[in-house]
C-alpha cells in the first residue's frame, strides 16, 4: 500500500503530516547552508537540515506497522499527495524567510511532535523524544536570531515581520485543522485536544514573535481552500524540492 | 561493497568455544566496536542498551547519538560483523531503540577518560 493510491487513516495521515514537513524543511534549509549570514549559520543549516531528514526518516518508517511501504511513501509520491506544511511550499527568499520558518513553522512542528509523543501511540512515546532533544537546539537558534534581526530595527525587522507573518496562518491551520479526523485522534488520546495545543503554541512562539510586533493571538489560521484530504491549505510543494525529496536523479545510483 | 572502519584491526579472535556466559561474552565483542568517529567502543559511548542470547540469535538493543547519524549503517555492519564471527551466533539481530534518548551523560567514565586524552570534553 502507498501513500498514494489509498485513504490514509488518521493515524496515518497525522504522520504523514509530520514525516512531510520535515522532510520539506530540511530541504529549505539545506538551501541556505552557502550564502546564508556566515560560515557558522551555514553549519547551523546544514544541522538542522540533517537532523530533518532523520526525523523524517523515524517518522516515515512508523507507517509500516500502519501497513504502508516506506519506501514507496519517500520516494514515488507525486508533489500533489505531500502533506507538507504550505510555507514550505516555495523556497525561501532570503535570512529573514529562514529565521522565521525556524519560528514558525519548526516551532509548530515542535509543538506537534509534543503533543504526539504525549499520546498513546506507541512509536511516538519511544522515538519522538530524541527528536525533541534535537529540536531544542533549533529552538535556541530560531530564538536567538529572530530576536537580532528584531532588534536590529530598520529593514531587517521589516522582512522578518513580513515573513513571520507570511508563514503563520498557514502553518496555525496546519497545526491546528479544527476538523474531525484532528478531533477523532484527540478523542483517541494519539494527541492533545486542540485548546491545548493552541496553549503550547502560545507558550512557545508567541513571546519570540512579539519581538517583531506580532501578537499570535491575533493572527487566525488559514482555512480558505483547505484540502481535508492532505490535512492543509492549497498548493503542493514546488516539483523541483519534491525531486529532491524523493532522491529521484540518484535513483539508479543507490548500489550496495 | 567491502566495509572496513577503523578498529577491525583490533578485534580478537573468535571464541573457539561457546562461552558460558554468552550475554557477557557478546557485551564483551561489542566494547571492540568502535564508534567510526570517535576511537572509543559503542559499549563505552553509551550506545548498547541491551544484549540477549536465545536459539542461536544475539539480540542487541542499539541507538545513536543522533537520529541522522551519518554511521548508522556503519555501525550495524561492524556489530553484525563483530557478534557474527563467533561460531556459537547463528544470527544477530539489531533493535534499533531511541528511548531513552541518548546524551552525553551516557557515556562511560572509561570512555570519557579516552576522549579527555584527544581534546574531546564529553
Amino acid at each position: 500500500m502507498t501513500a498514494g493510491d489509498s485513504t490514509p487513516t488518521p493515524l496515518s495521515r497525522h504522520i504523514l503530516t509530520l514525516a512531510d514537513t520535515k522532510r520539506l524543511l530540511g530541504i529549505r534549509y539545506s538551501d541556505w547552508i552557502l550564502g546564508s549570514p556566515s560560515i557558522e549559520t551555514g553549519i547551523a543549516a546544514s544541522s538542522m537540515a540533517q537532523d530533518e531528514w532523520g526525523h523524517a526518516r523515524l517518522l516515515y518508517a512508523m507507517l509500516k506497522k500502519q501497513g504502508f511501504d516506506p519506501f514507496e511513501v519517500e520516494h514515488t509520491r507525486p508533489a500533489g499527495r505531500y502533506y507538507s506544511a504550505p510555507a514550505l511550499d516555495r523556497p525561501f527568499g532570503d535570512w529573514a524567510d529562514f529565521t522565521a520558518a525556524v519560528v514558525v513553522v519548526d516551532g509548530a512542528l515542535a509543538v506537534a511532535l509534543e503533543s504526539f509523543a504525549a499520546g498513546s501511540f506507541a512509536l511516538a512515546r519511544t522515538r519522538v523524544p530524541k527528536m525533541l532533544a534535537e529540536e531544542e537546539y533549533h529552538r535556541r537558534f530560531g530564538t536567538a536570531w529572530f530576536a537580532r534581526l528584531a532588534e536590529a530595527g530598520g529593514d531587517a525587522r521589516a522582512r522578518l515581520n513580513e515573513s513571520a507573518l507570511a508563514m503563520l496562518p498557514s502553518t496555525l491551520a496546519w497545526l491546528l485543522p479544527g476538523d474531525d479526523v484532528y478531533d477523532g485522534l484527540a478523542a483517541e488520546g494519539r494527541v492533545w485536544e486542540a485548546a491545548r495545543v493552541r496553549e503550547r503554541c502560545e507558550d512557545r512562539l508567541a513571546a519570540t514573535l512579539a519581538r517583531a510586533g506580532i501578537t499570535l493571538a491575533d493572527v487566525d489560521p488559514a482555512r480558505d481552500g483547505w484540502d481535508a484530504d492532505r490535512r492543509r491549505g492549497p498548493g503542493a510543494p514546488g516539483e523541483e524540492a519534491v525531486e529532491r525529496a524523493r532522491g529521484d536523479r540518484n535513483r539508479d545510483l543507490f548500489v550496495e | 561493497m567491502v566495509h572496513a572502519s577503523g578498529g577491525r584491526d583490533r578485534w580478537s579472535a573468535p571464541l573457539r568455544e561457546a562461552p558460558e556466559d554468552k550475554r557477557g561474552a557478546l557485551r564483551e565483542a561489542l566494547g571492540e566496536v568502535l564508534d567510526p568517529e570517535l576511537p572509543i567502543s559503542l559499549v563505552e559511548l553509551g550506545l548498547v542498551y541491551g544484549v540477549d542470547f536465545a536459539g542461536g540469535t544475539a539480540r542487541v538493543d542499539l541507538t545513536f547519538t543522533a537520529t541522522a547519524c551519518p554511521c548508522m549503517d556503519f555501525i550495524k555492519q561492524d556489530v553484525r560483523d563483530r557478534i557474527g564471527s563467533e561460531p556459537w551466533v547463528d544470527k544477530v539481530e539489531i533493535n534499533e531503540v531511541w528511548d531513552p534518548p541518548w546524551t552525553t551523560a551516557r557515556i562511560s567514565e572509561a570512555g570519557r577518560r579516552k576522549l579527555g586524552r584527544l581534546g574531546v570534553g564529553a
